[in-house]
């Protein structure tokens, strides 16, 4: 088959590899036929996540077809099934709460130890995100061994499109979540950071979920315009300073949560950015954490702080000062995904949301590296790219 | 009891009875205070002449499905590195796997020595020119988290530690790998699999 597979850090290649096949008694094969590149993807790309090698595919959002299947798979062949990220068991402990990206049971023993000398304990596996989550193939490729098929993939009916269910796959569940995690209470004040696909899904989800205010921060003006169709108010940090904003807008109080949807590529000019920068790109293990000390200096008193964006590391001069005397709540982690895709899916059905508006652009998966390039260097037009293998 | 005479005595029974190792700790008048007294291999590198390790993982199941799992399941065993396994149908031998056999350099007769149902199972080599191995498995309620399962396992060297890898390193992967083999065994139990991210059964 062709898969989409990391050959070093900035570079991309298709190439063949061989088909997957069953090899657990729950799993699954599937044929992809749609494919998307996540910001996620682009901290790989960048080499600022570790234990990807080269060769492996990439690739965790997508859905497809029901190819084959194991003895204790309950899919069908032919099936239209869309794949959560994040892989998990279904009846650990942590699953039986449905922290799915928590599953005790879905990484691999071999790939287990890294992940526990750098956070503590192992992580859940998770298609095509590095060895740090299992090394497990990914979904830019044609085929795609699944795991667990029984509880994890979410069969869709067949006549909606790709387009409107793909994003079930991830952003859509973990904008979603990122607003559960800020507690919207009626009528409050969120400021999100990043309109990229997360940061729009977030802005969507929080009125959703019956904000009365969105503040949308990026520096990309086609991402801001985007955010202010979905009814956003947007600030561009290029042009504005953001405490002083958000303090201005919010009659002196400050929003009632803050979330954090860049993650830990921030971009901007500061001091501290760029001092987080140099330290990052010589391989020192930190984050760029400018948006998340931002957002804890701007969140009101006995706020709280959702960071659905990616850290993988260490932040300095995390303003710890700043969450304890204000007594913010912090709420984190990568999305439980399958927690959210039957109520999604729902709403997706009813025409309440229609996730497809996202996507500005198309590619054959053999451009895959085009694709790469483009959506980080060309934000501004570039805010998702579909893959059809 | 001094190391020397407790090691002559058989750690076994020590290991057997899990309040050994507490009233080894509890007999030290100004020891630290820990309320995981030689529970954890880290506390108690080395007890005399062995090096003592282990490793512990919750499981959802009951004490009877992971007993039947480590004894039954002939899925489990190839996929062992260190932790013995029952032999055939004979009850109380136990085979080292292909790891803990290479590790040492003499053969290994492994033989259970206490068994208290639901709760531990001990275990221990026996024979003249035999390499010295002692060890348990032992079960504990953890409530919503399931039964917490432990595994501490005694090896004494020179037989174990080979020319190739210090006594630390020894130790290191003994307890690594027993990590490895307790979490196969609460994947299997809970997950009825084994996690891969082989894209073929053939793959290496
Ligand atoms: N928690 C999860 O499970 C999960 C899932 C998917 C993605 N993510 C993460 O969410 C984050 C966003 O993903 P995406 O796909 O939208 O990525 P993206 O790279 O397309 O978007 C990031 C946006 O942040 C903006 N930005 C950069 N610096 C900023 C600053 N200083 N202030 C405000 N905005 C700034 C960029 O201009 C860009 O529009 C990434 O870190 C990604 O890894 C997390
Ligand atoms: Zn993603
Ligand atoms: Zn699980």
């Amino acid at each position: 088959m062709r898969a989409a597979t990391f050959q070093g850090k900035g570079t991309i290649d298709v190439r063949h590899m061989p088909d997957p096949k069953i090899v657990n008694p729950r799993d699954a094969i599937i044929e992809v036929t749609s494919t998307a590149i996540c910001g996620s993807d682009l901290h790989l790309y960048d080499g600022v996540i570790p234990g990807v090698e080269k060769d492996d595919i990439l690739g965790h959002e997508f859905m497809g077809r029901v190819l084959d299947v194991g003895r204790d798979s309950t899919l069908t062949i032919g099936q239209r099934v869309v794949v959560p990220f994040t892989i998990f068991c279904g009846h650990c402990f942590q699953c039986s709460e449905q922290r799915y990206s928590a599953c005790d049971n879905s990484c691999p023993v071999e790939e287990q130890e890294v992940a526990e000398k750098a956070f503590g304990y192992p992580l859940a596996g998770m298609f095509g995100y590095s060895h740090l989550t299992g090394g497990y193939a990914g979904g830019q490729a044609e085929y795609v061994r699944i795991p667990y098929s029984d509880v994890l993939p979410l069969v869709v009916p067949d006549d909606i499109p790709d387009d409107r269910l793909l994003f079930l796959s991830d952003i859509l569940p973990t904008g979603w979540m990122a607003a559960l995690n800020a507690e919207i209470e009626p009528g409050d004040t969120i400021a999100v950071w990043g309109c990229g696909p997360v940061g729009l899904f977030t802005i969507l989800s929080a009125f959703q979920q019956k904000a009365g205010r969105v503040i949308a921060i990026d520096g990309v003006p086609g991402r801001l315009a985007m955010a202010e169709s979905l009814g956003a108010e947007p600030v561009n940090f290029h042009e504005t300073d953001i405490l002083d904003a958000l303090k201005q807008m919010t009659g002196g109080v400050g929003p009632d949560a803050v979330i954090d949807a860049v993650g830990m590529e921030a971009h901007g000019f500061s001091i501290d950015n760029i001092a987080d920068k140099i330290k990052q790109t010589v391989g020192m293990g930190q984050d760029r954490a400018h948006v998340l000390r931002q957002a804890i200096m701007a969140c009101r008193k006995g706020g709280r702080v959702s960071v659905p964006g990616v850290y993988g590391g260490k932040a300095d001069l995390f303003p710890l000062g700043a969450m304890m005397q204000k007594g913010l709540q912090l709420r984190t982690g990568q999305t439980h995904v399958r927690r959210y895709t039957d109520e999604l899916l729902d709403m997706i059905e009813r025409d309440v949301i229609d996730p497809s508006f996202l996507i500005s652009h198309r590619l054959p998966l053999d451009d895959a590296a085009k694709g790469y390039r483009n959506f980080r260097d060309h934000q501004d037009e570039w805010i998702k790219v579909v893959m059809q293998p | 009891m001094n190391l020397a005479n407790w090691a002559r005595y058989g750690l076994a029974a020590t290991l057997a009875t899990a309040a050994g190792g507490v009233l080894f700790y509890k007999r030290q008048p100004h020891a630290n205070r820990d309320a995981a007294p030689a529970r954890s291999a880290r506390h108690v590198r080395r007890f005399g002449d062995y090096r003592v390790t282990g490793a512990t993982v919750s499981i959802r199941a009951t004490a009877d499905q992971i007993i039947d799992c480590w004894q039954n399941d002939a899925t489990l065993w190839p996929q062992l590195e260190y932790l013995p396994f029952p032999e055939g149908n004979q009850d109380d031998l136990l085979l080292p796997p292909a790891e803990l056999r290479a590790m040492a350099s003499v053969p290994m007769r492994i033989r259970i020595v206490t068994r208290r149902e639901g709760e531990l199972i001990a275990w221990r080599s026996e024979g003249e020119g035999q390499a010295d191995m002692h060890g348990r498995l032992r079960l504990s309620d953890n409530g919503s988290k399931g039964i917490a399962v432990e595994v501490i396992m005694a090896v004494r060297p020179p037989h174990f530690a080979s020319a190739l890898k210090t006594e630390a390193m020894m130790a290191e992967a003994l307890e690594l790998g027993l990590l490895r083999d307790l979490r196969r065994m609460k994947m299997l139990i809970e997950a009825g699999e084994i996690a891969t991210a082989k894209m073929r059964p053939d793959a290496a």
